[in-house]
């Protein structure tokens, strides 16, 4: 991009001053070649276009008028009956009828045609509105046309348009005329070649500031002057406008606020779902390969034993009986060890007492020493202590995996009763990342689910601080 | 009905409960030939020590869904000779209704709880490895809560349904009589009231006798 504007003449520029001729000189020439790039060509057809659709907007009524008033007389006319009284009884309640009934599909096909546009000139994308859709699933109920959000803005956009199409309109003024008023002293000399008894009148130079009246060849320069002024700010101003336009465009034609919230919160149901079901297989397989699989040997074990105490009288087999209900007691042990530890895998019991409680017997439980801090006014609620916990509990396990820190600190607060926030630091090695399919992955899936958020800090060397927001409520 | 030295594979991926099996076994006579994990291997191992019977868990690796009810199928088809004793932690109809699918002769099913009883199930095995059926009593029950032949089921007396449903689980005539404490005379007088009632063509044959009975509450 750097171009030097000055060769060798004497003058020996820094290279600061040299990198600010340059940025001027191409600031320059942009301005000059401005009113010549295909951008502009296309930001002008874009106002001109914005023209033509205020103009339709605007001659809709009168078009939709005339036309009922068309159909009026041309009904056939019983004799006792004077046509007016036939158009105020049933022509305009029907028109007004199909005018808002047809009202949101025209402005659908309106905004279709506007996105159309933008994307073609503008090369600006807006997404369209979801399809219509009521309450039965029908899209042509009567209910569904007038119930339609994204065709009402729609047609808020083609008002809107009016006074937009008379700013594109000024730029579309501002070319023509710049050009017109350029040609002033090419022509003057062909056309005002008149005997100088001959008093013509002032040709008229239209300007953005106003009319102003051309009356000698001098004249024409100053004409000259002004189109050059207006054809280099012509661009500009159609660009202004355009981007005002597509500004406007965005939230009237767009998705909508709403639409886009639905299909965010579609996505984070669908997450909370394949959690859910996740989480319930991952507890039949613990409980299938675990505890039952350890009571079903247990049984089985005292099922031997009692075999080899016999049904009555003397044991056939003391030593064995014994060595087996030994393995058995042991078995049961391990059972409710198995047991215990997926219960807390569940939901850990000391959690009912608050997080301060359940996190501290965490941090306990941590073989890096941690340290925790907690600011809890008031209780989240239990689903973001169940989500909360977990989270810390995972952050702590990866820490004492991968970290190799030294010191974890802990710290939960709750920011303006709103927000619960989250801050675990290790002064390990660093380089904790959000990988598909890893451990911090599945916390940011299961953050979102409640609209949380989670960030991580954790340069290569260290130290790592992952900051956890979670809403107080679910 | 108690026969020693069978020669028994067993395939479960829990070590413990293999272990425990194994033990069991080797206990009361029988010769465990192979103790595997896998699926493969069970195949393998039956391949190479043509058992009287093999013991297969329905979960196994890789994906622990049903690869032992595959392997126990294979075995079924390719090597009849071998009795299957299907064990699982949980009781599925549809893959009852596989396993005995054409015939039920040298084939089980049943829940791994049953080990606790442990002649029953040394019963149930010998049943399986001597070419007869042993069906869970979770299966019948459910079958006989299920049959769309309600009416036929109502004319028996209770006691002649406590007889149909051992019938069905594959115990022979001397075996239903020591389950409900009666003497084999009556077990046959029940059973053929039984057949009579539902219209079942007379069969002495233990695992004929089967296949006629889940037939009928089946259809």
């Amino acid at each position: 991009m750097f171009r030097p504007t000055r060769d060798n003449d004497g003058v020996t520029d820094t290279p600061r001053e040299q990198i600010a001729l340059a940025r001027a000189g191409m600031a320059v020439r942009t301005t000059v070649a401005a009113p010549f790039t295909g951008r502009a060509r296309r930001e002008l057809t874009f106002c001109l276009i914005g023209v033509a659709f205020g103009l339709v907007v605007l001659a809709a009524p009168f078009v939709l008028i005339g036309l009922a008033t068309a159909v009026t007389l041309l009904l056939p006319r019983p004799d006792h009956q004077p046509a007016v009284n036939v158009s105020f009884l049933v022509i305009i309640p029907l028109g007004l009828v199909a005018i808002v009934v047809l009202a949101t599909t025209a402005g659908r096909a309106y905004g279709a045609l506007q996105r159309r546009v933008a994307a073609q000139l503008l090369d600006t994308r807006i997404e369209p509105p979801p399809p219509r859709r009521s309450a039965s699933g029908r899209e042509r109920t009567i209910g569904a046309l007038l119930g339609d959000g994204p065709g009402w803005r729609a047609l808020g956009y083609g008002l809107v348009k009016i006074p937009l199409s008379v700013a594109e309109g000024y730029a579309v003024l501002c070319w023509v005329a710049g050009i017109v008023n350029i040609s002033y002293p090419f022509w003057w000399r062909l056309f005002r070649n008149h005997p100088p008894s001959v008093r013509l009148s002032a040709v008229p130079m239209v300007t953005p500031l106003g009319l102003f009246h051309v009356e000698t060849f001098g004249g024409t320069f100053a004409a000259f002057g002004a189109g050059v002024a207006m054809l280099l700010a012509a661009p500009w101003l159609a660009r202004g406008v355009s981007r005002l336009d597509v500004a406007v465009m965005r939230p009237l034609l767009g998705p909508g606020k709403l639409a886009e919230q639905v299909r965010q919160l579609r996505d984070s149901r669908a997450q909370a779902v394949d959690d859910a079901a996740a989480m319930v297989r991952r507890l039949e397989r613990d409980l299938h390969d675990g505890a039952q699989i350890r009571l079903a040997t247990l049984a089985m074990t005292l099922g031997m034993a009692s075999e080899k105490l016999g049904t009555d009288g003397a044991a056939p087999d003391v030593d064995e009986a014994r060595e087996l209900v030994a393995a058995a007691h042991r078995g049961a042990k391990d059972a409710l060890a198995d047991l215990r530890d997926l219960v807390r895998g569940i939901h850990p019991p000391v959690l009912d007492a608050g997080l301060p409680d359940a996190l501290s017997t965490l941090a306990a439980g941590c073989p890096i020493p941690a340290r925790l801090t907690t600011d809890l006014p008031i209780r989240p609620a239990p689903a973001i202590e169940t989500i909360a916990y977990f989270c810390i509990a995972e952050l702590l396990a990866n820490a004492t995996k991968h970290s190799q820190a030294s010191h974890i600190a802990i710290d939960v607060t709750a920011r303006s009763n709103k927000t619960l926030a989250i801050t675990v630091d290790d002064d390990g090695i660093g380089g904790a990342s959000v990988t598909a399919g890893g451990g911090l992955a599945g916390l940011t899936r299961r953050i979102s689910t409640v609209d949380g958020d989670m960030r991580v800090t954790s340069p290569s060397g260290g130290p790592t601080t992952i900051a956890i927001d979670l809403p107080m409520s679910a | 009905m108690r026969r020693a030295d069978m020669r028994v594979v067993i395939a479960e991926d829990a070590a413990m409960m293999r272990d425990g099996l194994v033990r069991l076994l080797t206990d009361h006579g029988h010769d465990v030939c192979a103790a595997v994990g896998d699926p493969d291997s069970l195949r393998a191992a039956v391949a190479e020590h043509r058992p009287d019977a093999a013991i297969v868990d329905i979960r196994m690796p890789p994906t622990h869904t049903d690869e032992g009810l595959r392997a126990a199928l294979d075995i079924r088809r390719d090597q009849p000779g071998v009795g299957v004793l299907v064990f699982s932690q949980y009781i599925e109809t549809r893959y009852a209704a596989q396993l005995l699918a054409g015939d039920a002769s040298g084939v089980g099913y049943l829940l791994k709880d049953r080990v606790a009883d442990i002649g029953e199930f040394l019963d149930a095995l010998v049943r399986v490895a001597s070419g007869g059926t042993a069906l869970d009593p979770e299966v019948v029950g459910h079958l006989l809560r299920t049959s769309r032949d309600a009416t036929g089921l109502a004319t028996l007396t209770a006691r002649e349904r406590d007889v149909l449903a051992l019938m069905a689980e594959g115990r022979s005539n001397a075996g239903i009589a020591d389950a409900l404490y009666i003497t084999a005379g009556v077990v046959e007088k029940h059973s053929a009231n039984i057949f009579a009632k539902l219209g079942l063509p007379p069969s002495d044959a233990d695992n004929r006798r089967v296949l006629a009975v889940l037939r009928y509450l089946r259809s």
